[in-house]
């Protein structure tokens, strides 16, 4: 099982890729508790901001796409714990 | 550790008032009471401090146009805004903190121009106060506005130094605000990109303005020294040479295309609103190019038109703002004079519309 968070936009319009293979980290289950419990069904539109960022997070079969505003509870929890695992700390 | 004084019983508007005292024989007071504003104060108490009426201001009487109005908060690295600390209000003098100080002067620069050559009473034209807020979040790799004031990180420091840095930043920022209270493009897609490219153009103008840079003098970049020595690039964009602005191991190549040849379909950043917009971007350059001398002259004042004229859609395309840009200048120069011409040429060459030079219009 993989997650990955795409993040675009932002006034620099650079785009960042970070992704975990979930099976291989030590703490796999509380990744999948995470991972399962996110509101994949309940995102809602909202007008985008001028150079917030767009995250796009995949994790099959779900995707979904949350302006930077969104990412917040569980969501920035996930967002940031693949970071992490992506630059070592 | 030295216990602050917490001026618990001092009420807030004297604390504000305090604060505000640029003499100097009262700079400690002032600055403890600075730095007591941290803590305690209703934000409803704090904001109406940060903006004060003016003092000529009487009942009854209008305000003063083209009076500056600034503040600029401190978010303390927290992601809350406008932030905990009123950092700087209008008149205070600098302070130590050159992220405060950047926002403050970017503040007054891009007012000035707006002021100075279009008339633009601030951002909605009836003198709305500036605000800024600086230190948001923790390495925080952006600068936004957030409808109602522009917010800057302080950069991670590795990719990116402090987002207040660059004049052409916040010039941009302060722009999205105009945009909103104009055309109020809709920030996604093609018309996303022009709102994008607007930002840009008149985050430009504001730094040539201030520099008194013409032209042929002018860098053409947005967000210059904004990436530290370790990456390879001058800044975000180039809108000379859109595409060219870094190459970076890390970071990759700077993806803007530079025509609609090479105009990119994509899902992500709003439908490529920071990518696409070097084809406006580009365009705006050429009529400048064109035009020669000072860019905030006839090339600012056809793109202010434009924007500002009531003409837009909200979710223009590319060609009908090349149409509108093309329909200022002939309102404001003429039809095919010099400036006209040039915008039809400027967009020909980026593959939108026709030429109106002879030879130049079949397509
Ligand atoms: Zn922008």
């Amino acid at each position: 099982m993989k997650v990955s968070v795409s993040r675009s936009g932002g006034i620099a319009g650079i785009r960042v890729t970070w992704e975990v293979q979930v099976d291989e980290q030590p703490d796999a289950r509380s990744w999948r508790e995470l991972l399962d419990a996110l509101p994949w069904d309940e995102t809602e539109e909202s007008a985008p901001e001028p150079d917030r960022y767009v995250y796009r997070i995949r994790c099959a079969p779900h995707e979904v796409v949350l302006p930077e505003p969104q990412v917040a509870g569980p969501w920035k929890d996930l967002v940031d714990r693949v970071r992490a695992v992506n630059e070592g700390r | 550790m030295t216990a602050t004084p917490r001026c618990a019983i001092v009420p807030p508007y004297l604390l504000v008032r305090l604060a505000r005292l640029d003499d100097p024989r009262f700079a400690a007071a002032a600055e403890a009471a600075r730095r007591s504003l941290l803590r305690d104060v209703p934000l409803r108490e704090l904001r109406a401090a940060a903006h004060p009426p003016p003092r000529t201001f009487r009942a009854g009487t209008a305000r003063e146009r083209g009076r500056i109005d600034r503040a600029v908060w401190d978010a303390t690295g927290l992601e809350r805004l406008p932030g905990r600390l009123l950092a700087r209000s209008e008149g205070w003098p600098a302070t130590a903190d050159p992220a405060v100080n950047e926002a403050y002067d970017g503040l007054g620069e891009t007012h000035s121009l707006f002021w100075t050559r279009f008339r633009r009473d601030s951002i909605d034209d009836r003198g709305m106060p500036l605000e800024a807020s600086v230190h948001y979040g923790r390495k925080y790799d952006n600068a936004f506005w957030d409808g109602e004031r522009m917010v800057f990180g302080d950069g991670d420091g590795q990719v990116f130094n402090r987002f207040t840095r660059s004049l052409t930043v916040i010039g941009h920022e302060l722009t999205h605000g105009v945009t909103q209270h104009t055309a109020n493009l809709a920030y996604e897609g093609q018309s996303g990109a022009v709102n994008e490219s607007l930002s840009d153009v008149f985050g430009s103008l504001v730094e040539q303005h201030a520099a008194g840079q013409g032209t042929a003098e002018a860098s053409w970049l947005i967000g210059e020294g904004l990436f530290t020595d370790q990456v390879q690039g001058l800044a975000l964009r180039s809108m000379r040479a859109p595409g060219t602005a870094y190459n970076d191991d890390v970071l990759g190549k700077d993806p803007q295309p530079d025509s609609m040849a090479g105009y990119i379909d994509t899902e992500d950043d709003n439908g490529g609103v920071h990518l696409n917009s070097g084809i406006p971007n580009r365009a705006f350059y050429l009529v400048a190019e064109a035009l020669g001398g000072n860019a905030w002259e006839a090339p600012g004042q056809i793109w202010y038109d434009t924007l500002t004229g009531g003409n837009l859609r909200r979710g223009v395309d590319f060609a009908g703002f090349a149409r509108a840009t093309q329909a200022a200048a002939a309102t404001r120069f003429g039809a095919e004079s010099r400036e006209h011409t040039a915008v039809a040429s400027a967009w020909h060459e980026v593959g939108l519309g026709q030429s109106l030079v002879a030879g130049a219009a079949a397509e």
